[in-house]
């Protein structure tokens, strides 16, 4: 979806490591540290998602206080990334937002862990 | 998505160059009673069947349009998108879960608002299958469905004042007329 050439179907968000979480700009802004480390997350993201994904995925750019919302071209790549949680050890949003090719809108569907895997509910 | 023309081609194999009806609006296919052509798109209400698509190369390039319940279990396939609440269902007593892939074509169809559907290979011997079409085709006024047949034509159609039927020279006449 934020780039014209590729469709984005499926979406994710990730949550900020537990200090940056809810800060508002205005305290963000005073904060030096708090910027270098979600940026530093971003760059640790950037670099898994290089690892685990074999289609095209894309870092929002807009800020969220909770957490940062990653777009997948593929389901497969989703997946691996979810199952792969807690090697990397952060936080998955449990929910995963989906594009309807037909309506354009986005589906939220609530994300089920399993101890077969991951499901949706 | 949005265009005059839609070809829907029924649970009944046909034989008609598709690629032709491409030329004048996008084509759905119902189930996996057509393998051996390249649907843009596809409905599909049965798991068994929504498999068997799955590992279809034909479909391979397909969106398979499913009820809710199947999205779920296969959201991660790429191929695989959930079909969009249809308005009006409880009037038409349909249920896309258990209607045939040939009513699930025509709801997605009627959905997207096309001027005229175009009914290829659309099984109209099952009595359920012809009230389901004339109840839908009833409740879209605005819509024509033209039910394509090999001569001689069918008159079940004709009470339908938005119901037509044609020869499949005549739907090539309008697929060249397009070109």
């Amino acid at each position: 979806m934020l780039k014209n050439e590729h469709f984005y179907k499926y979406s994710l968000k990730l949550r900020w490591p537990a200090v940056c979480r809810n800060r508002s700009i205005e305290v963000l802004k005073e904060r030096p540290d708090l910027i270098e480390q979600m940026n530093m997350f971003r760059d640790k993201i950037n670099n898994v998602l290089k690892i685990v994904c074999r289609k095209k995925w894309q870092i929002d750019n807009n800020h969220s206080m909770s957490g940062i919302r990653l777009w997948f071209e593929s389901g497969q790549d989703v997946y691996d990334f979810i199952i792969r949680q807690p090697e990397f050890g952060w936080e998955i949003m449990p929910e995963i937002d989906v594009i309807n090719i037909i309506t354009g809108q986005l589906q939220k569907f609530d994300l089920v862990y399993t101890p077969t895997g991951v499901s949706i509910d | 998505m949005k265009t005059t023309y839609l070809t829907l081609v029924g649970n009944t194999p046909i034989r008609f160059d598709l690629e032709e009806s491409l030329r004048i609006g996008p084509v759905i296919a119902s189930g996996n009673a057509n393998k051996s052509i390249n649907f843009p798109y596809a409905t599909c209400n049965s798991e068994q069947n929504l498999q068997d698509m799955l590992n279809t190369s034909s479909f391979r390039q397909s969106s398979i349009l499913v009820p809710e319940p199947l999205f779920k279990k296969y959201v991660f396939f790429d191929q695989v998108t959930c079909l969009p609440d249809f308005p009006g269902l409880t009037t038409l007593d349909i249920n896309p879960e258990k209607c045939s892939t040939q009513t699930l074509s025509l709801l997605l169809a009627v959905y997207l608002k096309q001027k005229a559907v175009f009914l290829l290979g659309y099984d109209i011997t099952n009595p359920t299958e012809l009230t389901n079409l004339k109840s839908i085709a009833l409740a879209n006024p605005d819509t024509k469905f033209i039910f394509i047949c090999n001569p001689p034509r069918t008159f079940q159609l004709d009470d339908l004042p938005n119901g037509f039927c044609d020869n499949y020279i005549k739907y090539q006449e309008i697929i060249d007329a397009k070109k």
